[in-house]
């Protein structure tokens, strides 16, 4: 079964056609295919997604496979993303899930509504909508079970990345990847958030601690009334506008911090406890 | 029709007015950032310009913000400080969480803001359930202007989404109505200057399009549409694949700022909409309106036009009847065009099937009898044309 789902991925990986394996309307009886399955990648996505493409190409999009399917006045769209890897993959589909709705067990994450259903799994980002012609219409099910089926199909990580377990669980959104300028900072490349009921915390992974010592060094540039502050293995603490109370600190080659807190002091103890669940 | 002036021409004129302008790396990036007193960054330290917009009588900046990959509201929040008062998303963005995001970050200076939002509903009945949405996630009971998402084509827009639109505005949920595009400008926008039901065009308009283009953001403002240009930095470098010559263009420091200045220089155009995600970016947009467009400008921008001059056919109709086995070169790269520079391909391949031409593949030929004066690789294009939609 692993070796199956192996060799679809590779096959998926090197070509087009081989998406005809994996997108199957069949996957839900009663649904039969609608025109041929449509392939994009970076160049073309603008085709098919209009202005949305950029949405995906900010979070490395490698290809799409898209699939539509008829049953009686419904169309349900299959469209089946490969990304640049499964942090990406997760990313994407975290900055597109209804914060208000719960996440299922479905791949690294999933969410099932009644006209969509999304998940990730391993490079897969995968997003399936239905278009009924009774708008309250609830399908749910239907699409759980698609969703479902084609986990299976797709190889690769089913565990969310490991960072969003460091954050304190006491978020009240669901934490999300920024694929780029993490808080509005540019040197702050890629990372996760999470927010909570006073401020946001932020988790960024550099290549090596010395990597992440010379962003830290270069974030403090931008502001000059930073001090120093004893969280993890070196920080400094701000109060600045938009951000409110900083505390950003580096622990080996994770950069990581609070902000928009009512003081730089608070911000230290929130951050001094996110250094402790670092590992 | 589109006009005879070439683009390096169009790039160049105006240039001399703004030649002095100090160079866009002069000014320190995250100047604003700097010694935080508690109080934000004043507005009266940037010089802003302003427009109208069209028929609206809206007085928007010419620099803009467009929401839609933005992550943090802190960028929004201190643009709206800084005096950017035009900020658009649009419902599908993210799945509705970017008009969360964006509410929650305009707050309590919504009053002071035009704010646009999209539908992409396929009916009347689902671009009002869009509408009440929108409202309830950007916290604010009113849209300043309601966008029906990314047509292409007069025939994608019923009599039914116009009846939603004008409802929504007897409701007072909507002050203006438009039409966001991408692509089909030159065919969409006479269209809704003559159905006369429109206060505003968002169109895809950058440095790099077709002089079509120029005229028709010129006729949408003659006939009292706002114009508002979106895709300003031709993608940016983004877009782009690795290695691609013009991603690597773009990619150089300032050429980004030299295509937005370049859209903010028209007057024809009211407000642009270029994507911020950061404080950098959103410090280098403000550049274009207090720097006007100059030479360096448009060296950049026309470094970055000679890359795609091989590609970039000018309708100039000098290859008319050079074609030994008498093809139409210049109506069959009209139909690249629609596909390669619009992304209209079923539009460019609709013509090209229309076109009365011999059954002759330019890869067999021997030798081609077109030479542009433009430089177009004439050969290669045409080969592509027939490769792409026969």
């Amino acid at each position: 079964m692993k070796v199956a789902a192996l060799l679809l991925s590779a096959l998926l990986a090197s070509g087009s056609s081989v998406a005809q394996n994996l997108l199957d309307c069949h996957i839900a009886p009663g649904w039969e295919q609608s025109g041929a399955i449509r392939q994009f990648d970076s160049g073309n996505l603008f085709d098919y997604k209009d202005g949305g493409a950029e949405g995906y190409l900010i979070f490395g999009f490698v290809r799409m496979s898209t699939i539509d399917c008829k049953s009686a006045d419904s169309t349900i769209t299959i469209d089946l993303s490969e990304m640049t890897d499964p942090d990406a993959a997760y990313g994407l589909f975290a900055a597109n899930l209804d914060p208000n709705s719960p996440i299922s067990q479905i791949g690294m994450g999933g969410q099932v509504q009644p006209q969509s259903a999304t998940f990730a799994k391993g490079n897969f980002y995968v997003e399936i909508v239905e278009v009924s012609s009774d708008a309250n219409a609830d399908d749910s099910s239907t699409l759980r079970s698609m969703a479902s089926t084609l986990e299976v199909r797709l190889s690769g990580r089913v565990t969310p990345p490991a960072q969003l377990r460091w954050f304190p669980p006491d978020n009240v959104a669901p934490v999300r990847m920024v694929p780029e300028s993490v808080i509005g900072l540019r040197e702050l490349r890629r990372g996760y958030v999470a927010k909570y009921q006073a401020g946001q915390a932020f988790i960024v992974l550099e290549a090596t601690p010395e990597s992440a010592s010379l962003v830290l060094k270069s974030l403090r540039l931008h502001f000059p009334g930073a001090v120093p502050a004893l969280v993890g293995d070196e920080a400094w603490i701000v109060n600045a506008p938009y951000l409110g109370g900083i505390c950003i600190f580096r622990k080996g080659r994770v950069l990581a911090g609070y902000v928009n807190l009512p003081t730089p002091q608070q911000a230290a103890t929130q951050a001094a406890a996110l250094a402790g669940r670092i590992p | 029709m589109p006009s005879r002036t070439s683009r390096r021409d169009f790039l160049t004129a105006g240039v001399s007015a703004g030649l002095l302008a100090p160079l866009a790396s002069a000014t320190p990036a995250f100047g604003v950032l700097k010694p935080q007193s508690g109080a934000a960054p004043s507005s009266s330290a940037i010089k802003l310009s302003y427009k109208t917009l069209g028929r609206t009588g809206l007085r928007v900046t010419s620099v803009g913000f467009g929401c839609m990959i933005t992550s943090d509201p802190s960028v929004i929040e201190r643009a709206a400080d800084l005096g950017i008062n035009y900020f658009d998303t649009a419902r599908s963005y993210s799945r509705g969480n970017n008009e969360r995001m964006v509410g929650a970050a305009l707050g309590v200076k919504r009053k002071q803001i035009v704010l646009s939002t999209k539908t992409h509903a396929s009916d009347k009945t689902g671009m009002m359930q869009h509408l009440d949405q929108s409202l309830r996630e950007l916290n604010t009971d009113y849209i300043d202007i309601w966008y029906l998402h990314a047509r292409s084509d007069p025939a994608e827009i019923t009599d039914d989404h116009i009846e939603a639109q004008q409802l929504a505005k007897q409701q007072g949920k909507v002050r203006f109505i438009g039409v966001s595009t991408h692509s089909g400008q030159p065919q969409l926008i006479p269209w809704m200057i003559q159905k006369k039901a429109f206060d505003v065009v968002l169109a895809a308009y950058n440095f790099t399009m077709d002089p079509a283009m120029d005229k028709a953001v010129e006729t949408a403002s003659e006939a009292g549409l706002g114009v508002v240009a979106m895709k300003v930095m031709a993608g940016g470098a983004r877009s782009h694949k690795p290695g691609d010559p013009i991603g690597g263009k773009l990619a150089q420091p300032g050429a980004m700022l030299s295509a937005l200045k370049w859209v903010v220089k028209n007057p024809n155009v009211a407000t642009t909409v270029p994507s911020i995600t950061d404080m950098d970016q959103l410090d280098e947009n403000l550049k274009a309106m207090q720097y006007a467009f100059n030479a360096i400008d448009a060296g950049i921008l026309t470094a970055h036009l000679e890359r795609i001059r091989p590609l970039y056919c000018r309708m100039c109709g000098a290859c008319e009847g050079k074609c030994r086995e008498g093809l139409p070169v210049a109506d069959v790269l009209r139909c690249l065009t629609y596909a390669d520079g619009y992304g209209q391909f079923a539009l460019g391949r609709e013509r090209y099937l229309e076109l009365a031409q011999a059954p002759v593949r330019c890869a067999d030929c021997a030798g081609c009898t077109v030479d542009c004066p433009h430089g177009v690789h004439v050969a290669r294009r045409m080969a592509r044309a027939q490769e792409l939609f026969a």
